[in-house]
């Protein structure tokens, strides 16, 4: 039990390689075993997450749960691992959601043993990113996360389908969604990973609370790092760090213009990979703005930060404007995500012109659960999506209509999902988007009073899928025969229920969570 | 105790709507008694609060209240709580009421009892059942396929309503709003297998959607500048004084900015013009619906938050002031609907419609009351309109109900909510026919009898007493023509001989709708009667004015009773009476809408405002969405960039390898090479004749060229 | 009176001459091989006689000397294998015709 209690970050962040290895060793005509295997093993890390959340001390300022291992001593690179109250939200959302999408990947018969293996290694991935204290392996834990998810999208993506790119070249639709999601944020990472070199060679450590002190105690006119006897002084130096490390979660975000890549691997992605996609990988972005960029760069954050809600409120208006306008019902899910990322970012935006006030504080909680609420509502839209497209193998909008009677129980479920992520007060969706807008508007006025026109769209694109799908009269080839449509069956709603459970409880009492997320803001950020 | 009940108050439906939803679907007759068993333990609730209200002596110093912490921000939190003042409380009492009366009312309207539809499926309005009596087959109505879904649709709609008049914030005030909004959207389609209902359902949502946006930004500036969004934090006199002494935007102080954006969201809930269109298309749901949407909740919260908001939007103006910009825009739009929606309904055949231009047209007067400062009139004319106007949709129900059944039982296929289709109903339905009647001349402001007339006189009285003439000739002007309307829908529906033969085989409605009919008739003859201006000749002073006293005692200062005058209460008695008559006159021997003077196209087309809108917002933004955003923005502009750098690098790899690497790299440098050294090689060759001697002469030579050399140059 | 050292250097110059002569000009590997012996002689002498003239007392001249003689004999050993090899499988000795390797 000490050791457990000891260990417990190390056990959360490591368990699902573990599973990954007992899978591997199953034959791989057992898909029973392993599917049971790989689920229940991805319920340890969730078990210990909310022993985890039981023990922290939100009160507490810091890091907790630390564990450091020496990893690369040459470079000064520990293995530092640590969470507070922002990342230890992201756990239990990514340790929540990935039982759930295992779960829904159920109906997976193709290279089974493969596939639940990446969605474990993902887990780590992921889970090792929120946790890192030391920059590089929070670097390492951001790259490992692609790979896997390249792989899902590659392999188990979506049959159908072709791009067009230039010159009439068709290119099947999932080969060019992994590529353009991997090279993208490849591409985002090139500049910050020369970031992080730089904070390396500077200070010879790459420990994130120490840079932390160092970083903000340079003298920004002292001139450091000689390149080719340029000279730069500190605070070009940090502006030109700063970029590197926005555009790389910008990608991540994503941010308009930056957010192309989204709707593709959204939509070609295999139904749990759009889960976890829109659920936590997205977050990762948002995350780093949080831990990294607000930290290191609150000169250049304040100064940049009406580019930056401007990016966001682009991303919410238009972000809703294309959901709208979609006809493919997964395509109008993942643009969803694009309009609601983008709430996120400007809270992040209005935290940063007006750091340390009470505006900032309300953006950031606003911002923070915002992240939460739409790793719920979103995997649960996905979720939706794909069960109605197993039964149909259509996601054209036009296709359906009037479904309503046929499966009273999943229309109830997908209005209440469109509800949670309309934002209709009383769920979760509300509360979050409601403090982003307290937060952003004395301090961002004119950005936030244009991001309305998104927040409208969002009415727009939630009751345009609800409309095309359940309501109106009936499409009869549903209605009889081989395509008789089916009732969203046990597995399914197990899935759905512990996202919908959340969905209310944060709607009707967010103290639980935001208290913790309000602590953590507080410490961080003044 | 009270605090308890208070904060119990909106609980019941919302139990009673997760029971029925999660448990009792199947079963129809256990969900309408839980939701009525719910809706009747609000309705006890509030009636004892009510009662415990109207103990207390001055009430609005002493009100009922409490809260608690909700979200944690930064070192505060924001508080919620519920609290029951005067203005609460007189609204809750209609709430309650109305609520019950239509959900007693829905049990015979969704057919209760009577058997399964032939071919009746979810989504769309039962077809009725044939049976077989006496050895010969009829039809009959038949019951509602989601009859379960309907009762738990409404007790959620009943819980946003009460969650809505118990806050003592405008959080939650916005929470219950946005619930309703939710309710309404899937109330008015509730038979979504109906394209009509189905757009209806998404124009209303995405209207007033409108006015919610605007609105949230409102509760954000207010909480942002107060730190609270608790009525009593807010109405603080030197937070009120903060408010309006601080310029904003646009040389608007803070108070009028935030009244606007909220009023905005009003604007959208009330059905005003601008953003009337979505209410008579939101008769599309069951009649039941529009009872509730139009009368007794949703469309009334709208009007109960501007009140409720009264103290802010007149923050800094005291009465005999000129209006402040926020009160003259409300002002304004408030008169402007009036008159505007009372032309439409003119012009309106189908009987519910009518019934929805005429609530625009009702909202617009108490709007247009509150915008001019007539606080209590606003909120005593959207009491009594409350149960009038629930009174009429029920009644029109009622018709529509024995329409149907004449429309079943004779096979006689008409539109039985057109009202050229029905008269001389008053025969085949005496109580719809007389609580109508008196809903109608409650609504036209039927002197003396009726609570409507109390409530409207109150408004001109403030309208003429305070200076405001436009307001009070355009209110006047409306009042008439609704007084004519009014008639001329009592006129073609009871009056003179059926026109259809269906409407001669149209029948009464069961007890359970006629309950309703008759509870809220009495509400709509007595409950003008708590408002009589103690001036009023005769009358006045016989009961004291109450209502002024009691929902006046709401705001810091109790407003000032108008002095009497004898203008505006002729000015209401011509337009109740001439309007009523003139209807009565002009209808009674219509017989069709081609005898309809009043079919003009732009009125019949409610003045284009729906195409206008089409053209100007909708195509416009589906245009946007559909065409501009993801296909041109997205997929040709953005991806076109990258696209054009994966072209770019595919460019430079491909110009790498055809212009570097293969001549130069490849064919240069390596096969260069290569050939250069073969080339010497063999060349050569030559020389390596492998003739030892040859060899040996070759560097005996090389050793004596050297030794000559050497000799020459070292020596 | 003793013979001057210039003799001794003529003498072997010539000796060495026609060693030389011998290996340029003849074609049989044998003859090669006895020019090659009798440079190696020539080398001998000027070794013996500078020794002689030089500095009698050490004892370098001669020992080089014997070296040479020592490598002489290894070298005619092994030279006459290869030869007596050569011929067996080519059935000449004739250095002109010996060319497996040549292009």
């Amino acid at each position: 039990m000490v050791f457990i209690s000891n260990h417990l970050l190390t056990l959360i962040l490591f368990f699902p390689l573990l599973a990954a290895a007992i899978v591997l060793c199953l034959p791989k005509d057992k898909l029973k075993a392993i599917r049971w295997t790989a689920l229940s093993a991805s319920l340890v890390p969730f078990v210990l997450t909310v022993i985890l959340w039981a023990q922290f001390k939100s009160d507490q300022p810091g890091f907790q749960f630390q564990e450091q291992y020496s990893w690369y001593a040459a470079l000064n690179s520990t293995f530092h691992i640590g969470v507070d109250g922002l990342s230890l939200t992201l756990v239990l959302l990514t340790t929540l959601l990935t039982p759930l999408a295992l779960l829904a990947s159920f109906n997976i018969t193709d290279r089974i043993k493969a596939y639940f293996m990446l969605f474990l290694f993902l887990e780590t991935g992921m889970l090792g990113v929120f946790m890192a204290l030391d920059l590089l392996i929070f670097f390492m834990f951001w790259e490992v996360g692609l790979v896997p998810m390249y792989f899902l999208i590659n392999q188990w993506g979506s049959e159908k389908g072709e791009r067009e790119i230039w010159k009439g070249i068709k290119v099947q639709s999932r080969n060019y969604a992994s590529l353009k999601f991997i090279i993208y944020t490849m591409a985002g990472s090139l500049g910050l990973l020369l970031a992080i070199q730089l904070l390396g060679v500077l200070f010879n450590t790459y420990d994130l609370q120490t840079l932390y002190s160092n970083w903000a105690a340079l003298d920004p006119n002292s001139v450091i790092l000689h390149f080719f006897s340029l000279g730069l002084t500190v605070s070009t130096i940090k502006t030109i760090a700063f970029w590197a490390f926005v555009i790389a979660f910008a990608i991540k975000v994503p941010v308009w213009p930056f957010h192309t890549w989204l709707p593709d691997a959204h939509t070609e992605a295999p139904t749990a990979g759009s889960m976890i996609l829109a659920g936590v990988l997205l977050k990762l972005g948002a995350y780093g703005f949080l831990r990294l960029v607000l930290p290191f760069y609150p000169a250049e954050s304040a100064r940049y930060a009406g580019w930056l809600a401007f990016l966001a409120v682009m991303a919410i208006v238009f972000g809703a404007f294309a959901a709208f306008g979609q006809k493919d019902f997964k395509r109008l899910v993942a643009y969803s995500s694009v309009n609601h990322m983008g709430f996120v970012v400007l809270g992040i935006a209005a935290a940063a012109r007006a750091a340390g006030t009470l505006n900032a504080t309300i953006a950031l909680n606003g911002a923070v659960l915002q992240m939460f609420n739409h790793g719920l509502s979103a995997a649960g839209m996905f979720f939706l999506v794909g069960v109605l497209y197993d039964r149909t193998h259509t996601r054209n909008l036009d296709d359906f209509g009037g479904l309503f009677p046929l499966v009273p129980i999943y229309g109830g479920i997908l209005i209440f999902t469109s509800m949670a992520s309309l934002g209709l007060p009383g769920l979760n969706g509300f509360i979050s988007e409601f403090l982003v807008v307290r937060g952003s508007w004395p301090v961002l006025t004119l950005y936030t009073a244009v991001a309305m026109i998104g927040l409208l769209f969002t009415g727009a694109y939630v009751l345009k899928g609800i409309k095309s799908v359940l309501h109106g009269p009936l499409n009869d080839n549903w209605a009889h025969g081989e395509h008789k449509l089916i009732e969203i069956n046990l597995r399914e709603i197990i899935v759905m229920a512990p996202l919908m459970l959340l969905i209310l409880v944060i709607g009707i009492f967010p103290a639980w969570i935001l208290d913790v997320i309000n602590k953590a803001m507080m410490m961080l950020f003044h | 105790m009270e605090n308890f009940i208070i904060w119990m108050l909106p609980l019941p439906p919302l139990l009673s709507f997760f029971v029925i939803i999660l448990f009792t679907n199947k079963r129809k007759s256990m969900s309408h008694g839980i939701a009525i068993g719910a809706a009747g333990l609000s309705w006890l609730g509030s009636m004892i609060i009510y009662i415990r209200a109207l103990g207390v002596k001055e009430f609005g110093r002493h009100i009922f209240g409490s809260s608690i912490n909700w979200l944690p921000t930064g070192s505060t939190w924001l508080k919620i709580g519920v609290q029951i003042d005067p203005l609460s409380a007189a609204v809750i009492f209609f709430v309650a009421w109305t609520v019950l009366a239509i959900f007693l009312y829905s049990i015979g309207y969704h057919n209760f009892g009577q058997p399964k539809g032939d071919n009746d499926v979810a989504g769309l309005p039962p077809h009725g059942a044939t049976v077989t009596e006496n050895g010969h087959k009829h039809t009959v109505p038949s019951i509602e396929p989601m009859y379960s879904r309907f009762f738990a649709f409404i007790s959620l709609f009943a819980f946003g309503m009460y969650t809505l008049v118990v806050s003592d914030n405008l959080l939650t005030l916005f929470v219950g709003w946005e619930i309703m909004g939710l309710c309404s959207y899937l109330l008015i389609g509730f038979w979504f297998g109906k394209p009509s209902a189905r757009n209806a359902a998404v124009k209303a949502f995405m209207t007033t959607r409108i006015g919610d946006v605007f609105m949230l930004l409102g509760i954000a500036f207010v909480y942002s500048f107060t730190g609270s969004l608790s009525f009593s934090e807010i109405f603080k006199p030197e937070m009120l004084g903060a408010l309006a002494s601080t310029p904003a935007f646009f040389g608007i102080s803070a108070a009028g900015i935030i009244g606007l954006l909220l009023f905005i969201g009003t604007v959208g809930k009330s059905a005003q013009w601008p953003l009337h269109v979505w209410l008579p298309d939101a008769m599309e749901g069951p009649t039941p619906v529009s009872a509730m949407i139009h009368a007794a909740t949703m469309v009334s919260a709208g009007v109960y938050m501007v009140i409720r908001m009264f103290p802010l939007i007149s923050a800094g103006w005291t009465e005999g002031m000129p209006l402040n910009m926020t009160m003259s825009v409300i002002a304004f739009i408030g008169a402007f609907t009036a008159i505007f929606a009372a032309t439409i309904a003119l012009a309106q055949n189908d009987i519910k419609r009518v019934l929805a231009y005429s609530t625009i047209s009702q909202l617009g007067f108490m709007i247009a009351a509150l915008g001019i400062g007539a606080y209590v009139a606003a909120a005593f004319h959207l009491v009594t309109h409350a149960f009038f106007k629930a009174l009429l949709f029920l009644g029109s129900g009622s018709v529509i109900h024995g329409m149907e059944h004449g429309v079943m039982h004779t096979g006689n296929h008409v539109d039985p909510q057109d009202m050229f289709n029905m008269g001389g109903l008053r025969k085949k339905m005496p109580i719809t026919f007389w609580t109508f009647l008196i809903g109608g001349l409650a609504l036209s402001g039927f002197p003396i009898l009726t609570a409507g007339f109390w409530s409207k006189d109150e408004i001109f009285a403030e309208a003429f007493g305070n200076g405001h003439f436009v307001v009070f000739i355009t209110l006047a002007s409306a009042a008439f023509l609704t007084a004519f309307y009014t008639m001329r829908q009592i006129t073609l529906t009871f009056f003179g001989e059926p026109r259809s033969k269906a409407a001669e085989h149209a029948s009464e409605t069961p007890w359970t709708m006629i309950l309703p009919l008759i509870v809220l008739a009495v509400f709509s003859v007595s409950y003008g009667w708590v408002g009589i201006p103690e001036q009023f000749p005769g009358l006045g002073g016989l009961i004291p004015n109450w209502f002024h006293e009691f929902v006046g005692g709401t705001l810091a200062e109790l407003p000032k009773a108008i002095e009497f005058s004898w203008v505006p209460l002729v000015t209401s008695l011509f337009v109740a009476l001439g309007g009523l008559f003139c209807g009565w006159l002009f209808y009674r021997n219509v017989k069709s809408p081609q005898q309809d003077f009043l079919q003009i196209p732009v009125l019949k087309n409610k003045w284009y405002f729906d195409e206008i809108y089409d053209y100007l917002f909708v195509k416009p933004a589906t245009w946007i969405a559909e065409k501009f955003t993801s296909l041109f923005m997205d997929q040709i502009v953005i991806d076109g960039i990258l696209h054009s750098v994966a072209q770019f690098s595919l460019f430079l790899g491909h110009a790498f390898r055809t212009y570097f690497d293969k001549p130069v790299i490849n064919e240069f440098i390596g096969d260069g090479t290569g050939n250069a050294v073969k080339a010497s090689g063999s060349g050569l060759r030559k020389i390596q004749a492998g003739r030892i001697q040859y060899y040996m002469v070759a560097s005996i030579t090389v050793l004596v060229i050297f030794a000559v050399l050497f000799y020459f140059l070292l020596v | 009176m003793s013979i001057p050292l210039s003799w001794f250097l003529i003498l072997a110059a010539a000796l060495f001459s026609i060693g030389l002569f011998g290996v340029l000009s003849r074609k049989n590997a044998i003859a090669i091989l006895l020019g090659v012996e009798l440079m190696l002689n020539a080398v001998n002498i000027n070794l013996v006689a500078f020794w002689r003239y030089q500095d009698p007392a050490k004892m370098a001249g001669q020992v080089f000397a014997i070296i040479v003689f020592a490598v002489a004999a290894a070298e005619v050993a092994v030279g006459l294998a290869l030869i007596i090899s050569v011929y067996r499988s080519r059935k000449t000795v004739v250095a002109d015709e010996i060319d497996l390797m040549k292009w």
